[in-house]
């Protein structure tokens, strides 16, 4: 045990690690194909895509917030994207930038009314998951745009070496720039403050207003790119896509030991998460498991991550001898 | 009751009460076909579920909690509840009474682990949604109860008051009332608003907050259950899909009700005829957008607006209270 | 898009000189059970309906969602606007009895479009694609392309759509015909959005891959994500049978990648369904001895059409669903009515 020095024990994603590299190994003995190039190739491509949906989830969750509109955003840049290419005419750029934006400007409509109205993240984000799920029917009438540019297609599907897609570059990109915001920046240590306690951040002197739509932004271009990526991968653009991000959104931050309360979110460990996530799913399908567990088992996942980060929680509270009152709601 | 009107006449009902007339005016005058019989009776009995769906929500949100869980706990206790009819063979009533308290141990299973974890009701029902959800596909293999008592499933298509008025609606109406009743006059009722109101203020007075959260769960359970029956009553039969993938389509008129209403979100107020009038007036709204074409599509981003225009108007109203206050 | 716009064109061609004089009262609501590519022709189905038979109004009106209640919301506005004939891909084969009662209590004449309810029920008929069958003659295409020998996958969709189960028992009496050389190895049920349907269906390539040697697809979305898989992998070992008329599956078809697709007849459903409902509302009756099919749902059931192509017809298919829409429609009358 000389190997690890004594702090990694304590890391959130000490153990993720763990529980990735222990299921990897008790997959692949009982289905070796588990390991073969190709499967590793579609467990990256899931990932890559799953990782960018986590990122959007997490950088709100930090702030102590929830966006249920990831998915509509991601639904409605995917459509826009593959939209203005096949109908419009755009270029590959300039329809790379126009998605970009929208998810920018969705993400600023979202930050700018919670932090001006004081009225919860939660609802504004049900309203705006409404509203911008509604115009990707509306523009839609619910056809998806086939005519998607050969190179977007061949990027979806290319691999830069073995089975590694080219895909997972810009999530990889995403998540290192993540880390990089959550423990180097003054912004992310400002996030984290806000999402720690709202009262005491602003006697610090940090902008409210500046933090929210920050993390709103960035939660939607995030989610903008996760729809991008999708429409890489599925060579087709389909209002139906985002509809399905919610629940694996929240359970990869969540099972990475974010606190929901705010000012507790790991990236590494949320990456984690996303990997252990993958892996569940691919292996119910590889052991021929009813679809339908995969369901109960995000559940029972989300509840044993609350359980276990409750549990260290109370520990450490134990440890530092603090009696804390905490009132069993927010 | 009459002396409450004065009071009632400067509250948010009363705003909205006018804009229920206001629309019923509008929708009968420039569309076709809402104010005939068929479209009425098929609105009381929207309705009459809507407003459930509401109620139920409204109760956690007493909490200054919510219950993203709403459809899946009702799909998953209607589906119960075909089980017992069709399959075991229950009688209606009882299977119905066990239904409801299918709905109201889901409910507690909310509650509990919101309760006893500490954690926001939020990521917790998100993950009882998919546990409960999910768990209903397995055992029914999603298949439909579809072979329900006669007397059960007619009930849905009855038509009453000259054929104009669904009976469901007055199901709906009975439990506004006992609601309303429950919370203003009873003990309980109202340990569970003042729980909700100050939690540290109640726990000092030796309320026990947590076991009062726990009650408005299972009230939620049991409040999404009827919802559920009287759905499964209308549609003839218990499906899997009848409140969408995963119940979420459940969801907005869940909060859409009672927000409207002017239940605050951060807890410690409800409003049931608020809520009803708030049900009324999104159904109304839905009906109409219909009746003028702006095509289907659409539909949920008006809604979508609308509920942002909701609380938006809420928050201005709250905004100028405090100032008349200060000023006075 | 191409495709489509030409079958389109071509079929309204075809029955142009059905146009007749006059304009009736009826005015036909075509409801699919939610938004989905399948039902996209019935739009100008109806269209052409009104300009070919003279109908009042033929509209095309989809619920937002795949979901009974806001199905049965929708259907209820449009009665109340005036709407009073209808057609309807039921959001549930039972569910949707129960409105469809309503309606007939209202003197609305309906019918049960590209899915069936169950009996009893007050719908007219149902007219659509014999969901079981297509699927029993695409596994049979299946398998003979495999000379009768190896493992097979099925994708399927929704398992609440009313067809998923009929599809699922086709696919295993075909294969139990082929007498003990073919064995389904996988089913994968309720993909029919993309993305899951991606992340399973890829997942199944990753582990299963190297065994399967046939696919069949029953559903729309399975058959667009498995046949995009297949052109991915570069893969054409692997045979594949999908169903509907989705470009990426066309394409595969004629890049090889896929071996056929089970085509149905949308818009000969919406056409035909269309006049038919106008027929009834003016005060045709159906036959006694009509010659209704029998499915396992229902025993009014009139086919549609059902057409296997492969890379030989795939740039003609439209004639032969025009031949089938053709012959329905001119025997229609003589066959099930009494006017």
């Amino acid at each position: 045990m000389n190997f690890f020095p004594q702090e990694y024990f304590k890391k959130d994603w000490f153990g993720l690690l763990i529980v990735v590299l222990m299921s990897g190994v008790i997959i692949s003995f009982f289905k070796p194909a588990f390991l073969s190039s190709f499967n590793l190739y579609v467990l990256m491509l899931s990932v890559s895509l799953w990782l960018v949906v986590a990122m959007s989830q997490m950088i709100i969750i930090a702030i102590g917030q929830m966006n249920l509109s990831v998915g509509a955003i991601g639904g409605l840049v995917a459509i826009s994207f593959t939209g203005l290419m096949e109908v419009h005419g755009f270029s590959i750029p300039y329809a790379i930038l126009t998605g970009l934006l929208i998810g920018l400007f969705c993400g600023f409509i979202n930050g700018f009314l919670t932090v001006k109205t004081g009225i919860s993240a939660f609802i504004i984000t049900l309203a705006t998951l409404y509203i911008f799920k509604g115009m990707n029917l509306g523009i839609t009438e619910a056809q998806p745009f086939y005519q998607i540019p050969e190179s977007i297609k061949n990027f979806g599907n290319a691999k830069i070496i073995g089975p590694v897609p080219y895909l997972i570059i810009i999530p990889i990109i995403i998540t290192v720039m993540m880390w990089l915001l959550m423990n180097k920046t003054q912004s992310g240590r400002n996030m984290l403050a806000y999402g720690n306690s709202v009262q005491s951040s602003e006697l610090m002197g940090i902008s409210p207003t500046k933090v929210v739509i920050t993390a709103h932004v960035i939660s939607g271009f995030l989610a903008a790119i996760g729809g991008m990526l999708v429409v890489c991968r599925l060579q087709l653009g389909t209002p139906n896509i985002g509809d399905s991000w919610l629940l694996p959104s929240f359970a990869a931050p969540v099972i990475g030991g974010a606190v929901l309360a705010g000012g507790k979110v790991d990236v590494i460990a949320t990456t984690l998460g996303v990997i252990i996530v993958a892996i569940i799913s691919q292996a119910l399908v590889i052991f021929k498991i009813d679809p339908f567990f995969v369901q109960i088992l995000l559940g029972f996942m989300i509840l044993i991550a609350v359980f276990i980060n409750r549990y260290r929680e109370y520990k450490e509270e134990r440890r530092k001898k603090i009696f804390i009152y905490e009132a069993s709601h927010e | 009751m009459f002396k409450r009107l004065p009071n009632f006449a400067v509250t948010n009902q009363f705003g909205l009460f006018l804009l229920v007339i206001f629309f019923v005016l509008f929708f009968s005058f420039f569309t076709d076909g809402f104010s005939s019989r068929f479209n009425l009776f098929a609105l009381s009995r929207v309705v009459a579920i809507d407003i459930m769906i509401g109620l139920a929500m409204m109760v956690v949100i007493l909490t200054g909690g919510l219950n993203l869980s709403l459809g899946a706990l009702g799909v998953s206790a209607a589906m119960f509840g075909g089980w017992l009819m069709e399959t075991v063979g229950i009688p209606i009533i009882p299977a119905m009474l066990l239904t409801l308290a299918m709905g109201g141990f889901l409910g507690w299973i909310n509650g509990y682990v919101t309760v006893k974890t500490g954690v926001h009701s939020f990521i917790v029902t998100l993950a009882t949604m998919s546990i409960y959800f999910g768990m209903m596909t397995l055992f029914t293999e999603a298949e439909a109860f579809r072979k329900l008592p006669e007397t059960f499933t007619d009930f849905g298509s009855l038509k009453i008051f000259n054929k104009y008025v669904s009976p469901l609606l007055l199901v709906s109406i009975f439990f506004v009332f006992l609601l309303f009743y429950f919370f203003k006059f009873t003990d309980l009722g109202r340990k569970l608003i003042a729980a909700g109101a100050n939690p540290d203020a109640a726990e000092l007075s030796g309320i026990s907050v947590g076991q009062m959260f726990i009650y408005c769960h299972i009230l939620s359970g049991l409040l999404a259950a009827v919802a559920a029956l009287m759905l499964t009553s209308r549609i003839g039969a218990a499906i899997p899909s009848m409140a969408g993938n995963l119940g979420f389509d459940w969801l907005l008129p869940a909060f859409l009700a009672p927000v409207l209403g002017g239940t605050l979100l951060s807890g410690g107020k409800v409003t049931v005829f608020g809520t009803m009038l708030g049900a009324i007036l999104v159904t109304l709204i839905t009906n109409g957008l219909y009746l003028i074409e702006i095509g289907e599509f659409w539909i949920r981003f008006f809604l979508g607006i609308i509920l942002l225009l909701a609380v938006l108007l809420d928050k201005a109203r709250e905004f100028f209270a405090q100032k008349s206050n200060v000023l006075s | 898009m191409k495709i489509t716009i030409s079958i389109i064109t071509s079929i309204f061609l075809l029955f142009g000189h059905y146009a007749m004089a006059g304009s009736s009262s009826t005015k036909v609501a075509l409801v699919p059970g939610g938004p989905h590519p399948y039902f996209a022709a019935w739009e100008q189905a109806g269209k052409d309906a009104v300009k070919d038979f003279g109908l009042g109004k033929a509209d095309y009106k989809v619920p937002a969602e795949w979901d009974l209640s806001q199905q049965n919301e929708l259907i209820e506005s449009l009665v109340g606007k005036g709407y009073n004939a209808v057609l309807v891909f039921p959001g549930d084969a039972v569910g949707t009895n129960k409105i469809l009662g309503e309606l007939d209590d209202a003197g609305i004449p309906t019918a049960a479009l590209a899915g069936c309810v169950e009996q009893p029920t007050k719908a007219k008929f149902c007219f659509g694609t014999d969901t079981g069958h297509s699927a029993y003659l695409g596994t049979k295409q299946l398998i003979k392309a495999l000379n009768g020998k190896g493992k097979i996958a099925h994708f399927t969709g929704f398992l609440v759509d009313p067809n998923t189960t009929l599809r699922i028992k086709a696919v295993e009496k075909a294969v139990a015909e082929a007498g003990g050389g073919v064995e389904i190895i996988q089913v994968i049920a309720d993909i029919d959005a993309y993305e899951p349907a991606d992340e399973k269906i890829n997942a199944f390539m990753a582990a299963q891959g190297g065994e399967v040697d046939g696919i069949v697809t029953t559903a729309w979305v399975p058959a667009v994500v498995a046949a995009q898989a297949l052109t991915n992998m570069g893969d054409k070992r692997i045979k594949m049978v999908g169903i509907d008329h989705d470009e990426v599956v066309l394409k595969a078809i004629k890049d090889g990648y896929v071996h056929g697709t089970m085509l149905q007849n949308p818009y000969g459903q919406g056409y035909i369904g269309s006049y038919v409902m106008d027929k009834v509302r003016g005060g045709c009756s159906f036959k006694a001895n009509a010659p209704w099919k029998s499915t396992a749902q229902t025993n009014q059931f009139i086919d549609s059409g059902t057409v296997f192509v492969d890379i030989n017809d795939v740039d003609t298919y439209v004639q032969a669903m025009r031949g089938i829409s053709l012959e329905i429609l001119e025997t229609f009358e003589s066959t099930y009515l009494n006017c």
